[in-house]
């Protein structure tokens, strides 16, 4: 395809649907914010006080609307908020320089089965796009991924008994840690013999956990965050904890990361791996090595993807809530909107004759419809406005867990994520607000306009 | 219908709640049409001279319990699935310490009561097992794509490997399954039963065949005959094979490989199901199988049902939480603000009727029971007909609601939904209406008439 050199209209030739439907909408909220357009213009209009002094006059009406408006659009944001955090979780899991081999056929680390390999085993072109850390070691890291089983210590009565954790062994935890970015906030990397003694428990292989999984299990002994030298039960083993990692927002966050000759001997993954990952020096770089080994066989058939193509893929469940929550937030819409006609019906027919005399006064049809719409704008806004600095102050950073996948063939990783209040949700809030402001106020404006000043006033 | 309502009402608090609500609106309804009939057919006529109104409250009322509806459903089958039940308990045994679960092929026979190797600590003194060959299942699974070139939902499919004679005794909601296709899976070592989405998927009818490339068992590539369609719902999105047909394939395979085993096939069995009836039993059963040293070089652990399918949507966990504890009691506010406002508008609209009636002889609660009485009527109805229009439009259209939530790819509106939506409607119009129809209510006839005057 030709690319154009501007990125916008690059965008809108590759995606024609999605371009049509935001033409569309950018048409339709246009429309809807016209009456405010128009009142910014030095031309004849009915006087804002009028509108303003007759909400105020019906308070308790402009309140209970402007709420209902509150409760839509504060759902809508709420909801709007979990999947920004589920796709900035997915944006920022894959370095665009790395590149993450699979076995062939595996939709997800879970299901891969790959035998040990060293990059000397690559061919030499290849080799030569793998950078190498400061010390001169491979930036390559191999990885054998579980899901293993934690029991919660003295779990309530009732309540939940245990947790799926992901465990992720690793060759060499520094270069991995090289390889994804991912740095401590506490303690230090897991180092030789990787096990140490620990009061009470005998020896006790060394981990290092995501802030998410120092959190969550945290909670479950009471404290805020589980810290290094706190011990853990996983599986028939005693882990402690060597470092804590920093809150990064990647999916590694939720993890817990040991050495993998202990993962692959305490889970039943003896002597294989599920990936490979490797950082090469750009994206460009990333895209060409993915081809070169998906043409190199190994043991078996190797299939290699850029790890942010890879975490792309996994933002399936995302995009199937995503999906859900605009059919949600288009039915809420409805009964919002139709509650707001309900309200303005009610106000028009309460003030035919402010409507006679106005058009007395020589305001035209088209003024007339402005001002109720305005109206109708003005209690949305205010519901809009409340909405969004209740939202930010509640839950802005709020964390909770969810499930990032591919939606194919099974698997996924458990993930914790942050809520984010970011300009996009609080200026969609505030449009969706409008726009329901701007339906629920048309039709009645409409009637409004069409409303005879004789007839209006007897 | 009736039997499946009055289990689902039996099942869960909510529902139960939602059928005494119903059962006080149908009681007090009639009551109320008997005590007082001129200020019920007034109410109705109140109600269509404000047609707009009504139309709009009722509209408005109506969309949000369609939507209450449709979440609340996902929700009940969330919770029923992961609340142990009393009756029917199972248990399920898998891999102790990881997922997926994987165990050897071995471990199903010291469970199999019909297997020569069956645990002797699993027969009780007078010599009968603690449970019989009808009360026990296995499952592998083979997941494999038509178009291994194209992995998509569409070209893959996800077996479940079994016994034929296990389906109908063991497997959830297939107890009416036709007789007829376990005999035509039996027949047929390639045979599968597919779900109507799969075959849909697929563009096959029963009686073709189709080659799959496998996923999870590389180099175990198999072809299968359609042999039947299984029904309507749960199992839309699945499909069933042969144990025997899966076992074999893994020695074709070390055949085709001079004696080579494929890596997985000492780890190809993922779980064991036991039927145990009671709690009691759940225990003692469990407790041998925990206990027992056959299982020592790949322990396993036992749970109910409930409890694995629990721990498997742990990562749904803060969805659930939200769609129960915010999105549905916020839409039943916004529902409550709507109805608030209505009713509100009427009786500021209708003061000087009100004014009148207290002159004709009406009493106050007369009036407030009239105000009440047109918003629980267009609640009650608008709620019922939207929950009704939900449950025909998702079941009929797609066997429930289509959103796929880990193993569950669609939700079958429960006939409990009707009573939902008629007891939040009426909830909201109370809640709406009660200081409406209080202020109605305390309307004074001098004040009324001085402002007229």
């Amino acid at each position: 395809m030709r690319t154009l050199r501007n990125p916008f209209l690059n965008w809108l030739v590759e995606h024609p649907t999605a371009a049509g439907f935001a033409v569309v909408g950018a048409g339709i909220v246009l429309l809807a914010l016209l009456p405010i357009l128009l009142y910014v213009l030095p031309i004849r209009k009915v006087p804002l006080r009028y509108n303003l002094r007759n909400l105020q006059n019906r308070w308790k009406t402009t309140l209970v609307t402007a709420l209902a408006f509150t409760f839509v659009t504060g759902l809508l944001t709420g909801m709007l908020s979990f999947v920004r955090g589920m796709d900035r979780l997915t944006e920022s899991s894959g370095h665009p320089g790395n590149v993450i081999v699979l076995s062939d056929g595996a939709t997800d680390e879970a299901f891969s089965n790959l035998p040990p390999m060293a990059v000397e085993q690559l061919p030499r072109d290849l080799q030569r796009e793998v950078q190498k850390t400061e010390d001169g070691q491979w930036l390559f890291s191999k990885e054998v991924y579980v899901i293993v089983m934690y029991m919660i210590p003295n779990p309530s009565a009732g309540g939940r008994e245990r947790r799926f954790v992901q465990m992720r062994g690793l060759d060499n935890i520094p270069v991995a840690a090289a390889v994804h970015d991912v740095k401590l906030a506490v303690g230090d990397w897991p180092r030789e013999p990787f096990v140490r003694k620990v009061d009470g428990f005998g020896n006790a292989k060394e981990i290092v956990i995501g802030h998410g999984v120092a959190r969550a299990f945290g909670s479950d002994v009471g404290k805020k965050m589980l810290e290094p030298g706190d011990t853990v039960v996983l599986g028939p083993e005693t882990w402690v904890v060597s470092g804590v990692m920093e809150e990064g927002g990647n999916s590694f966050g939720s993890e817990i990361w040991t050495r993998d000759l202990f993962v692959q001997q305490g889970f039943g993954r003896e002597n294989s791996y599920c990936s490979y990952v490797v950082r090469t020096a750009s994206a460009d770089k990333a895209k060409l090595a993915a081809q070169e080994i998906k043409n190199f066989k190994l043991e078996r058939n190797l299939q290699a993807f850029t790890e942010r193509a890879y975490y792309a893929k996994m933002s399936e469940t995302s995009k199937q809530f995503s999906f859900a929550i605009y059919i949600v937030a288009v039915i809420m819409a409805i009964g919002g909107v139709l509650g707001v006609m309900n309200t303005m019906y009610a106000a028009i027919s309460q003030r035919g004759k402010d409507i006679g005399v106005l058009r007395l006064m020589g305001y035209r049809r088209w003024q007339i419809l402005l001002s109720f719409q305005l109206e109708s704008l003005l209690i949305a806004l205010l519901g809009g406005v409340l909405v969004c600095v209740v939202a930010f102050l509640l839950f802005n950073g709020t964390t909770v867990s969810s499930i990032i996948s591919s939606g194919v063939g099974g698997g996924g990783k458990s993930v914790v994520l942050r809520l984010i209040f970011d300009t996009f949700v609080f200026g969609f809030g505030l449009t969706f607000s409008l726009l329901m402001g701007a339906l629920g106020g048309f039709f009645p404006s409409l009637s409004a306009m069409r409303l005879r000043p004789l007839e209006s006033l007897r | 219908m009736f039997t499946r309502l009055y289990e689902q009402i039996a099942a869960d608090p909510i529902n139960l709640a939602a059928a005494i609500i119903t059962l006080i609106v149908l009681v007090a309804g009639a009551a109320y049409i008997v005590t007082y009939p001129r200020l019920f057919m007034l109410g109705l006529k109140n109600l269509r001279r404000h047609f707009l109104r009504t139309a709009l409250t009722s509209a408005a009322i109506g969309v949000l319990a369609f939507m209450i509806t449709t979440i609340w459903t996902i929700i009940f089958f969330i919770d029923l699935i992961t609340v142990e039940r009393s009756k029917d308990l199972k248990i399920i045994v898998t891999y102790r310490w990881s997922v997926p679960s994987q165990m050897p092929i071995t471990h199903a026979d010291y469970l199999n009561p019909a297997s020569s190797q069956f645990l002797p600590e699993l027969v009780d003194a007078q010599g009968n097992k603690l449970y019989g060959p009808n009360d026990f299942m296995t499952w592998s699974f083979y997941g494999g794509t038509t178009d291994p070139a194209k992995i998509t939902p569409d070209t893959l499919i996800l077996f479940f490997v079994m016994e034929p004679e296990q389906i109908i005794p063991m497997m959830d909601d297939l107890g009416d399954l036709d007789p007829k296709l376990v005999e035509a899976l039996k027949d047929k070592p390639q045979g599968c039963l597919l779900g109507t989405d799969k075959l849909k998927a697929l563009d096959k009818k029963v009686g073709e065949r189709f080659k799959l490339t496998s996923i999870n068992y590389k180099g175990i590539d198999l072809e299968f005959e359609i042999v039947g369609v299984l029904p309507d719902g749960r199992y839309n999105a699945s499909a069933i094979m042969r144990m025997d047909y899966f076992n074999k394939s893994f020695e074709q395979y070390a055949r085709a490989n001079n004696g080579r085993a494929h890596p997985l096939a000492n780890k190809r069995l993922n779980l064991i199901w036991l039927r145990v009836g009671d709690r009691d039993k759940f225990d003692q059963i469990g407790s041998i199988v925990m206990k027992s040293p056959r299982f020592s070089n790949f322990p396993v652990k036992v749970e109910t049902a409930s409890s694995l399918v629990g721990s498997f949507l742990d990562a749904y966990r803060d969805i659930f939480l939200a769609m129960k504890f915010v999105i549905v009691p916020g839409m039943l506010v916004i529902m409550a603000l709507v109805m608030a406002n209505a009713i509100s508008i009427t009786v500021r609209e209708r003061r000087g009727e009100m004014a009148v009636m207290k002159v004709l002889g009406y009493r106050p609660n007369q009036v407030f029971l009239l105000i009440v009485g047109e918003a629980v009527f267009v609640g009650a109805v608008a709620g019922l007909l939207a929950a009704g229009a939900t449950f025909a439009f998702f079941n009929l259209r797609w066997g429930g609601i289509p959103f796929r939530i880990g193993f569950f790819p669609v939700f079958r509106i429960p006939e409990a939904a009707l009573m939902w939506g008629l007891a939040i409607g009426t909830l909201t119009a109370l809640a709406g209406c009660l200081i409406p129809a209080w202020t109605a209510r305390s309307v004074k006839v001098s004040e009324v008439f001085s402002k007229v005057a």
